[in-house]
C-alpha cells in the first residue's frame, strides 16, 4: 500500500514516493536505457554486415545512427507533448512497439534507404518516445534520491554495451544480419513491458487544459493544448535559456574524446589492445562516477549547481591535459588522464539533469526535458565534425582536445550566469515566476492542478556514446546519446513547495 | 692425310668441346633443355632454423641460396647437404668451407607442377641447422573458417583474393568428393561470376536449400591450381522467427503479470480503511489477502470509533 500514491487527482501533485515502486521504475529505466543506447552504441556490427550486403560506403551505412540519434532528440519534445497529455505509461509502451516495429521492417530492407527509414526514423522516433518520458518518471518518483535513482538507471547503458557486442556478433553469425534485427525487434518490444511498469503518480495535463464552455476540438484549445503540452513558454523564459546555451556548449565538448581517443592513443604510438583498453577503462569509470556523483549530491552537501560547475571544470581540465598526459609516449599519463576524463564525465551526467527543475521548476519538468534535448542535440551535431575538421587541419588530436575543453570551460562559465548562482540556499522563484508566467499564458491552468508538466531539461544527451563500437564509427554516429541527468534539485524545497 | 698434327689438334680440341656443352658443375641437366627463366631466393641463417615461403608461378628453375652464421665452433669445413620434403636428395652432399665467417650452399631446382614442395638446405654440424624453403603456388588471402549464412530466395556472394593475379579463376561446388564447375553463362540467372584481377566473386541468386554446401575457388597458375573452399548454409526465415516469436510471447506474458498485478494490489489497497463502502464490495476475485485488508478494515474502523 505504501507503493502506490493514493491517487489525489485534484490536489497538487502527489510527494514522490521516494522509494517503494520507484526502484522498480529504476529498473525499469535501467533495462530501457539498456536498449535503447546499448542497441545504438553495438550497432558498428551490423555496419560491417551492411556494408559488405548492400555495397555501400562506410559513410553511408553510418548515416543510419545518425539519423536515428537525431530522430530520438528532435521527436522528444513531441514525445513529452503526449506524456503531457496522455500520461507516461500508454507513450513509453507505443514507443517500444514502435522502435519494435522498425527493427522487423529493417530484416526485410533490400537498400540502405530502407535502413534509414525503419532503422533511423521509425525507431528514433520510437527511442525519443521512450526514453524521455521514462527519465522524467523516475524523476517523479524520486525527490531526495534523486540523482542516485537516475544515475543507477543509467549504469544500464554502460553495462549493455559491454554485453551487447559479442551477443550480436554471436546472433549474426547464427541467423546473418536479417534475422539478427529481427530479434532486436524483439528484445526492443521488452520496453512495452518497462513502460507497463510505471505506475502514474497523478493526473496529467490534459485533465486541467480545458476551460468550462470550450469545446475540446476547436482551434483555440488545440493550439492552447500544443502549447501547453510542448512548454513552449520556456523558450522565453531566460535561465532555461542559458541553459540550455551551456549544455549545448557541453555537448560540443562532451563526445570529443569518445570520438577521437583511440585514434589519438594509435596515433601516439601505442597498439592497438593499449587504445582499447583505454577505452574500456574509461567506460568502467564513467559507470563508477555516475553513481558516485548521485550519491555524493544526494548527500546536499552542495548545490546542484555547484557540484555540475565542480565536475564540468574537471572534466575541461582534464580535456586540456589529455595531449600532455601522453607526451612522450607515456602510457601510464595517458590512462591516468583518461580514467580522470571518464570519471568526471559520468560524474557530470546525472548532475545536468537534475539541476533542472531548480531552474525551470518542477511543473514544467517534463516539457522542458524534451525542448532541452531538442536543443542539445546542436552542440553535437557541430562538435565531433568540428573536431574531425581540426584534425583534418592540424594532423594531430592535440587541437581538437583543447577546443572540447575550451568548450566545457565555456558552458561552465555560462552555467554560473544563472541567476542565483552564488546563493548558498535553494531558492524558490523561478518555480514563482513560472507560476504567474503560466497563469498569464494558460488561463485554463490552476498551478494548484496536479501537473505532472515538469521541465526538467535533459540537457546532456550524448553522454554516453560511441566509445564501444569505434571501427564503424565516424564522427556523423557519434550522435550523442540522450544522458538524462539526474536532477538533483533538492526537491526537498523543489517539489513540496511547488504548489503550497 | 689425316697428318698427326690434325688428329692430335681434333684430341685437343674435342675435350674443349665437350667442356663447352657443360657449362655447371652442378646440373648437367639445365643445358639440355629450353630457356627458362631462373628465380633467385637466399636466406640468412643466425639460428637454428629459419622458414621462408617461396611463391612460384609457372615452372621455373629456382636457385636457393642459404648462408649460415650462426656457428659457434667456426671449423673451417662442415657438411651440407640439401632435402625434399624430409628425405634426403641424392648426391647433394658437399663440403662447405667457411668464408669470412659464414657458411655457403645453393643449388638449382627445376620446379614443375610435381616438383613443388617443402625444400631445406642442411648444415651439418654437431647439429643441424635447416632453413627450410616452402616452395608453392601463391596461397588465398583470407581464410574463411565460418560457413556464410544466406537466406532463401536471397542471393549470397563469395569471394577470394590472392596476391599475384592467377591466368584463370574457376569456381566449383563439391559435391561429396566430386567437384561440379559452376558454369555462370549456361546458368545466367542463378550464378553471376566477376572476376577483377587478383580477385573473383561468385554470387548465388535465388537461393534453395540445395545450394548449402562447400564451394571452391580454383585460381590456375601456370604452375598448378590454388584452391580455397567456403562453405555455405542457406536457412529459411522460420529459423530466427522461433527465437523471435518466444520473445514476444513473453514480454505479452510479461506485460499482462504485470497490469494484473496492479489492478490486485489496487483493489487490495482500495479495501484500506478509507473508503466508506468498502462492505459493499463483495465480488473482487482476491485472495485471502484481500479478506484480510477487509478484515483490517473492519478492525481499523472500529478501533477509531
Amino acid at each position: 500500500m505504501a507503493k502506490l500514491q493514493a491517487p489525489q487527482s485534484h490536489q497538487s501533485q502527489p510527494a514522490a514516493p521516494d522509494g517503494g515502486w520507484g526502484w522498480v521504475v529504476v529498473g525499469a529505466l535501467f533495462v530501457t536505457s539498456a536498449l535503447v543506447f546499448g542497441i545504438i552504441r553495438s550497432m558498428g556490427v551490423f555496419f560491417v554486415e551492411f556494408v559488405q550486403y548492400f555495397e555501400e560506403s562506410a559513410q553511408a551505412v553510418s548515416w543510419i545512427t545518425s539519423i536515428g540519434l537525431a530522430m530520438q532528440q528532435c521527436v522528444s519534445p513531441f514525445g513529452t507533448a503526449l506524456c503531457n497529455g496522455y500520461g507516461a505509461r500508454p507513450v513509453v509502451m507505443a514507443g517500444g512497439c514502435l522502435s519494435a516495429l522498425g527493427f522487423i521492417l529493417a530484416s526485410q530492407a533490400t537498400c540502405v534507404t530502407h535502413l534509414y527509414l525503419t532503422l533511423g526514423v521509425i525507431s528514433g522516433s520510437g527511442w525519443a518516445l521512450i526514453f524521455t518520458p521514462m527519465v522524467a518518471s523516475v524523476m517523479q518518483y524520486f525527490t531526495r534520491k534523486r540523482s542516485l535513482a537516475m544515475a543507477l538507471g543509467f549504469t544500464g547503458v554502460g553495462l549493455s554495451s559491454f554485453a551487447f557486442s559479442p551477443l550480436f556478433q554471436l546472433l549474426v553469425e547464427m541467423y546473418t544480419w536479417r534475422g539478427a534485427l529481427l530479434i532486436l525487434g524483439g528484445l526492443s518490444l521488452n520496453m512495452v513491458a518497462c513502460g507497463a511498469l510505471i505506475r502514474p503518480l497523478g493526473t496529467h495535463k490534459a485533465v486541467a487544459a480545458l476551460a468550462p464552455g470550450e469545446s475540446a476540438w476547436s482551434c483555440a484549445s488545440i493550439f492552447h493544448r500544443a502549447y501547453s503540452y510542448l512548454e513552449l513558454s520556456l523558450l522565453f523564459h531566460r535561465p532555461f535559456l542559458t541553459y540550455s546555451l551551456a549544455i549545448t556548449f557541453f555537448n560540443c565538448g562532451y563526445f570529443v574524446p569518445y570520438v577521437h581517443l583511440v585514434a589519438h592513443s594509435r596515433h601516439e604510438g601505442f597498439s592497438q589492445y593499449q587504445a582499447a583498453f583505454v577505452i574500456s577503462a574509461t567506460g568502467v569509470t564513467d559507470i563508477v562516477g555516475r553513481v558516485v556523483s548521485g550519491w555524493a549530491s544526494d548527500l546536499g552537501r552542495l548545490r546542484l549547481p555547484h557540484m555540475l560547475v565542480l565536475w564540468t571544470g574537471l572534466l575541461g581540465l582534464s580535456l586540456l591535459l589529455l595531449p600532455l598526459g601522453s607526451l612522450g609516449g607515456s602510457y601510464p599519463g595517458l590512462l591516468i588522464i583518461s580514467l580522470a576524463y571518464g570519471f568526471c564525465a559520468g560524474a557530470m551526467t546525472p548532475l545536468v539533469f537534475a539541476v533542472v527543475p531548480e531552474i525551470v521548476g518542477m511543473e514544467r519538468m517534463l516539457g522542458a526535458l524534451g525542448l532541452l534535448q531538442m536543443i542539445e542535440s546542436v552542440g553535437g551535431l557541430l562538435g565531433a565534425p568540428l573536431s574531425g575538421l581540426l584534425k583534418d587541419l592540424t594532423g594531430s588530436y592535440t587541437a581538437s582536445f583543447l577546443v572540447a575543453g575550451g568548450f566545457l570551460l565555456l558552458g561552465t562559465m555560462v552555467t554560473t550566469t544563472l541567476p542565483h548562482f552564488f546563493s548558498c540556499t535553494d531558492q524558490r522563484p523561478l518555480q514563482r515566476h513560472a507560476r504567474n508566467h503560466n497563469n498569464k499564458q494558460q488561463n485554463q491552468q490552476s498551478p494548484e492542478s496536479g501537473l505532472m508538466t515538469n521541465s526538467i531539461s535533459e540537457k546532456l544527451n550524448h553522454i554516453d556514446t560511441i566509445p564501444y563500437s569505434q571501427p564503424q564509427l565516424d564522427r556523423n554516429s557519434l550522435q550523442p546519446e540522450p544522458e538524462l541527468y539526474m536532477p538533483l534539485n533538492r526537491s526537498r524545497t523543489d517539489d513540496a513547495t511547488t504548489k503550497c | 692425310m689425316f697428318s698427326p698434327w690434325i688428329l692430335s689438334l681434333q684430341l685437343i680440341l674435342f675435350p674443349l668441346f665437350w667442356r663447352g656443352i657443360y657449362t655447371t658443375e652442378t646440373n648437367p641437366e639445365l643445358v639440355l633443355t629450353d630457356p627458362v627463366t631462373t628465380v633467385f631466393k637466399s636466406a640468412v641463417l643466425k639460428g637454428d632454423s629459419l622458414v621462408e615461403k617461396v611463391e612460384i608461378l609457372k615452372p621455373v628453375d629456382l636457385e636457393l641460396a642459404c648462408t649460415w652464421t650462426g656457428n659457434p665452433n667456426k671449423l673451417p669445413n662442415i657438411t651440407g647437404y640439401w632435402r625434399k620434403d624430409g628425405s634426403e636428395i641424392t648426391n647433394s652432399r658437399l663440403t662447405v668451407q667457411l668464408e669470412n665467417e659464414q657458411y655457403n650452399l645453393k643449388r638449382v631446382f627445376r620446379i614443375t607442377g610435381d616438383t613443388l614442395g617443402n625444400y631445406s638446405c642442411i648444415f651439418s654440424d654437431t647439429d643441424e641447422a635447416k632453413i627450410y624453403f616452402n616452395v608453392a603456388a601463391p596461397e588465398m588471402d583470407d581464410k574463411k573458417d565460418k560457413p556464410i549464412v544466406a537466406y532463401v530466395g536471397d542471393s549470397v556472394t563469395m569471394a577470394c583474393k590472392t596476391k599475384l593475379p592467377p591466368n584463370a579463376w574457376l569456381w566449383y561446388k563439391a559435391n561429396g568428393t566430386e567437384q561440379e564447375l559452376i558454369n555462370a553463362t549456361t546458368d545466367p540467372l542463378r550464378y553471376k561470376i566477376s572476376v577483377d584481377g587478383n580477385t573473383t566473386k561468385l554470387t548465388v541468386m535465388n537461393l534453395t536449400e540445395e545450394d548449402s554446401g562447400v564451394y571452391v575457388c580454383s585460381a590456375i597458375y601456370n604452375i598448378k591450381a590454388s584452391v580455397s573452399r567456403v562453405e555455405v548454409r542457406v536457412i529459411t526465415f522460420m529459423e530466427p522467427l522461433k527465437p523471435f516469436i518466444a520473445i514476444v510471447a513473453e514480454v505479452i506474458i510479461l506485460v499482462l503479470l504485470i497490469l494484473l498485478y496492479e489492478r490486485w494490489s489496487s483493489q487490495k489497497s482500495s479495501h484500506s480503511p478509507t473508503d466508506n463502502g468498502v462492505h459493499a464490495e463483495p465480488t473482487h476475485k482476491l485472495t485471502r489477502e484481500g479478506n484480510n485488508g477487509m478484515d483490517e478494515n473492519t478492525t481499523t474502523r472500529q478501533r477509531k470509533i
